[in-house]
């Protein structure tokens, strides 16, 4: 009887992962799908649009950019600098000074003529103390506002910013990042451009700073990241954001925006509450509560997203830190999927609710745990006899054609559409990464997963530290070079 | 504990054996087993051989290929046989050399009681089937087939096409790899076909900038419009005025010049853009099925002035697609003789933002010249277009329609509201006091805010008093702010008593705000 009841289990696992290996590849083929369909869409669209009224329009909305900085010091003028110069009529820089232990609000001071203002400042979302909001007397600077806190994290730095901004846009970025001078006017244009439903937030895709040149705040030649896993990364944003993020549009069933490069209408923010300070994917989970409102609001709402590069920023390319984030990322996607367990495969959330949801679920959170276990029924399989291995050998094989497929699918959009690696090294690198991506790096990431599993269950925290080696100018790049080859 | 379990498994396995001590096979005496052996063809592991003992140390035999002796000191032993039924045939002849049998397991020699219980085993595993059996199959069918493991057709299946699972993976597998061969394909032909296209549209500009400059500067419009169709397509080289990349090239290359020229180069453009026959490509796009193209259309139309399609546009104003109905919009706007602006107000759709923003660019660029109707717009249907013509009145800065403004006061949405106070501001219109007065009273937050944000511009002796009304009555921190900013604009006095007759931190520090002048413009 035990022996039976053995047996059908593992028929059962078997056909489990037979079937999971089926809803995959049948689900990449729609992403690739609609993401092919609203790239086209995009693109289209983009011919007829003229971006210079909007820098000047009245009608334009206003953008209150709010950047946290924490021990950020080593750049911090030169990034709030490159915001201040951005190419928009109605916009505001808002810097908040985490309670940074280096000198990030000394060298704001200095170099911006800040002085300490009499703003009576109302924790509309709660937050840590607020000691200051620093306003320039120099008039060049006058788009700029600084406050300094006590240290709370990125939510409650942001949920700070809120408070303060005066802008019907709110575009919450991550103060490192390069902005493409035309991005607040590419980004506000979903806000204008919809009638019949509100857009609630919109999204950017993310480019890979690492190993570019940099030039007065503009990235201007790029390179794929010297190591292995920076190139890495470079296929899993362009897979992330030029193919998922797309796909996801097309549907409205976008659950996150990233953290570094978001537009959300402030309205909406505040009634929502502003950023959950408790988790560590408060991007995610502020999207997800705001769709969340709307459906239950029933008011008719999108989220757009913009995949031109607009934003720029700098990646790990050290397996620890690179690890911290990955587990990080995994702890925010659980925890923002535990708050809001409710709406999963409720039909009163639309898409939302039984899509983006259960994918989100299944696919993102539980990948790791599903991968894991296929391995373990693997041994099982071997252990008692009943493993066949062409049949192992045939999956696998499949399985990495998928990601092989996947990735050069994504690739090729990046060339169809921005052609951005100009240079035929740098593509054979991104191929040769392709290939060995399934044996290699996956199964790390595949271990940061489950430890950012464990990590939660057992209740560990935090943010890590991340090690920035700073942008590098054309200049300083070929300055570096030439060191390096002297010391060659 | 482990122990114990072993002793208790080696019981159990002692006890079988010794319950199964009892003969299987029917045989009541070794001379029975010989006679089994005679019937049986072969058994597994089982051989048989001769054995004659020497009679003398030089005793021979004669040489026999059917024994193949082997010679010992004491006797000569045949190779080993496996055919039972031989048995008393190949005894015959060796009666006289008083031969004998010897029995081999496995190659080893036994005796007749080893080999019974070698057969016993061999019939208990089904691997023994006596002669009788058999003979009779026909008998006990049944029987027989359910010794046999049931294995149907199996030899004759091709295990891939018998397995659906793997059929189905490498079905897969097979179409991934015609994907990725097809993806692979597609992109180098794209690759290539968009490379050779950049290429064309280089020299496609090479061989247009020359000939177009020279007609700019060397002809008057005069000329142009006077030359004649061969002088006209002598311009260009024939073969490539043929191809539709090169006249596409050509529209850009024609558009883009008249967006940055000014006067007659203009008009020389417009109509070297006629007389080439370029029309018939704009007319071809407003005709075609895909939006993109029709809006192309749209925007050839509107770039070049031509006026001749105006109707055509015009059935793109309600169009179903936010693009062409916009493009639609803003080309009428621009080439209209008289802006009457009544294909906005019969706009089905609402007005986004985008739209607004794009029209008021229009109406401002042609506002001096063309005569705008903008009351008409406040009548229409469609909110967005009512709230578009209240926007336009004031970023016009169109004094004389504040009184058509005042008109739809008291019948105008919450939003409509809105949009006339924050006119009514921006144009300094005292006389609305009263209307922002009232709305400084509504239920509605975001008309509250505005309304008192105005009241500091343009509000009364009244409107203080219901500044301080609702800065008793309200916690929002956003409208007492706002409220306070009003109260002090409106009357500093006024301001400074409620302050220090209510002093709570909070009035304070927005005190405090108000008052400092880095802080004017929050």
């Amino acid at each position: 009887m035990y022996n039976f009841l053995f047996y059908f289990l593992i028929e059962l696992v078997g056909l489990f992962y037979l079937i999971l290996s089926f809803s995959v590849i049948v689900i990449y083929f729609i992403i690739m799908i609609l993401s092919a369909l609203e790239m086209r869409d995009y693109r289209r669209k983009n011919r007829f649009a003229d971006y210079e009224d909007i820098i000047t329009s009245p009608i334009a909305p206003g953008v209150s950019i709010l950047a946290p900085a924490y021990n950020e010091g080593s750049n911090i003028v030169q990034n709030v600098k490159s915001l201040l110069s951005l190419h928009y009529g109605k916009f505001e820089v808002i810097i908040i000074n985490d309670g940074s232990k280096d000198d990030t609000l000394t060298k704001l001071l200095d170099a911006f003529e800040l002085q300490k203002v009499s703003y009576a400042y109302n924790s509309e979302i709660i937050t840590q103390e607020v000691k200051g909001v620093y306003k320039s007397q120099n008039k060049s600077y006058r788009r700029l506002t600084v406050i300094d806190k006590a240290n709370g994290g990125k939510a409650d730095a942001l949920n700070a910013g809120i408070n303060i901004s005066q802008m019907e846009i709110l575009a919450c970025i991550d103060v490192d990042c390069i902005l493409a001078n035309d991005s607040l006017t590419r980004m506000v244009r979903p806000f204008m451009e919809e009638t019949n439903r509100k857009v609630i937030a919109v999204g950017g895709a993310i480019g890979i700073a690492n190993n570019c040149d940099v030039q007065d705040g503009t990235v201007t030649k790029y390179r794929v990241p010297q190591s292995t896993l920076g190139q890495f990364q470079v296929i899993e944003y362009c897979r992330a954001f030029l193919m998922g993020r797309m796909a996801w549009t097309r549907i409205n069933g976008l659950m996150l925006i990233s953290g570094a490069f978001g537009f959300f209408r402030r309205d909406l923010v505040l009634k929502v509450g502003g950023y959950f300070p408790k988790t560590v994917g408060e991007d995610m989970e502020l999207v997800v509560r705001m769709r969340r409102y709307m459906e239950e609001k029933k008011i008719p709402y999108k989220v757009s997203f913009i995949p031109d590069p607009l934003c720029w920023t700098e990646v790990p390319e050290d397996v620890e830190v690179l690890g911290r984030q990955r587990n990080r990322w995994m702890r925010g996607t659980i925890e923002t999927l535990q708050l809001h367990r409710k709406i999963g495969l409720n039909p009163k959330f639309g898409i939302l609710g039984t899509i983006s949801y259960p994918f989100w679920s299944v696919f993102e959170k539980m990948a790791p745990i599903i991968e894991i276990f296929g391995l373990i029924y693997t041994l099982i399989l071997l252990i008692i006899g009943d493993f066949s291995a062409i049949y192992f050998l045939a999956l696998l094989f499949m399985i990495y054609l998928l990601s092989l497929l996947v990735s050069s699918f994504s690739i090729l959009y990046e060339q169809i559409s921005y052609n951005n690696y100009k240079n035929k090294s740098d593509l054979k690198k991104l191929i040769w990464i392709i290939l060995i991506e399934p044996l290699y790096i996956h199964p790390k990431v595949l271990l940061w997963g489950l430890k950012g599993h464990l990590d939660f269950i057992i209740g560990k925290g935090g943010w890590g530290q991340m090690i920035r080696t700073g942008f590098k100018t054309a200049e300083e790049r070929k300055t570096i070079e030439a060191q390096a080859e002297k010391s060659l | 504990m482990k122990r114990k379990l072993l002793l208790f498994i080696f019981f159990l396995a002692t006890l079988s054996l010794s319950f199964g001590q009892e003969g299987l096979l029917p045989f009541r005496d070794s001379a029975a087993l010989i006679q089994e052996l005679k019937l049986q063809e072969e058994i597994p592991s089982f051989s048989y051989k001769f054995f004659i003992p020497k009679v003398s140390k030089n005793s021979k035999i004669p040489g026999d290929s059917t024994f193949l002796w082997v010679e010992t000191d004491t006797a000569f032993i045949s190779k080993a046989f496996k055919n039972g039924t031989l048995i008393d045939s190949l005894y015959e002849p060796l009666k006289g050399d008083s031969a004998s049998i010897l029995f081999f397991v496995y190659e080893e020699k036994t005796n007749i009681n080893g080999l019974r219980s070698y057969l016993e085993t061999m019939y208990a595993t089904g691997d023994f089937v006596l002669a009788e059996d058999k003979e009779q199959p026909e008998n006990d069918i049944l029987l027989v087939a359910s010794s046999n493991n049931y294995q149907p057709l199996d030899a004759y299946k091709n295990r891939l096409l018998g397995d659906f699972k793997l059929l189905a993976v490498t079905l897969i597998i097979l179409f991934f790899i015609f994907s990725a061969a097809s993806m692979i394909i597609f992109m180098l032909i794209f690759k290539t076909q968009r490379n050779q296209r950049e290429e064309n549209i280089k020299n496609y500009e090479q061989e247009i900038i020359g000939p177009l400059t020279n007609l700019l500067f060397e002809k008057d419009l005069e000329e142009i419009s006077q030359m004649s169709n061969e002088e006209i397509s002598d311009i260009f080289p024939k073969s490539l005025f043929k191809k539709r990349l090169f006249k596409q090239v050509l529209i850009e290359r024609i558009i883009g010049l008249n967006k940055k020229m000014k006067g007659e180069f203009k008009d020389k453009l417009k109509t070297l853009y006629k007389r080439l026959g370029l029309v018939e490509l704009t007319k071809a796009n407003l005709k075609d099925s895909r939006w993109d193209k029709i809006s192309a259309g749209l925007v050839q139309v509107n770039e070049m002035d031509l006026g001749e399609l105006i109707n055509e546009v015009k059935s793109f104003t309600n169009s179903k697609n936010f693009y062409v109905r916009s493009l639609a919009g803003a080309t009428l706007l621009n080439l209209s003789e008289k802006v009457d602006l009544s294909f906005l107000k019969d706009q089905d759709y609402p007005l986004s933002d985008w739209q607004q923003m794009n029209y008021l660019r229009i109406i401002k660029f042609v506002g001096s010249s063309k005569f705008l109707n903008i009351p008409i717009l406040l009548k229409s249907k469609n909110q967005s277009v009512r709230e578009f013509a209240i926007k336009l009145v004031r970023m016009l800065g169109r004094v004389d329609l504040i009184a058509e403004l005042h008109m739809i006061n008291e019948a105008s949405t919450d939003d409509e509201k809105i949009e006339l106070i924050n006119t009514y501001d921006a144009l300094g219109a005292h006389m609305e006091v009263e209307f922002i007065n009232n709305c400084m009273l509504s239920t509605n937050p975001d008309l509250k805010k505005i309304a008192v944000k105005a009241a500091g511009n343009l509000g009364n002796s009244y409107s203080e008093v219901i500044l301080m009304d609702i800065l008793v009555q309200t916690i929002d921190f956003r409208l007492r702010r706002a409220c306070l900013t009003s109260l002090s604009k409106l009357n500093t006095e006024t301001f400074e008593k409620f302050v220090s007759t209510q002093p709570l931190p909070e009035n304070q520090a927005l005190k405090a705000q108000i008052q400092d002048p880095l802080l004017s413009n929050v």
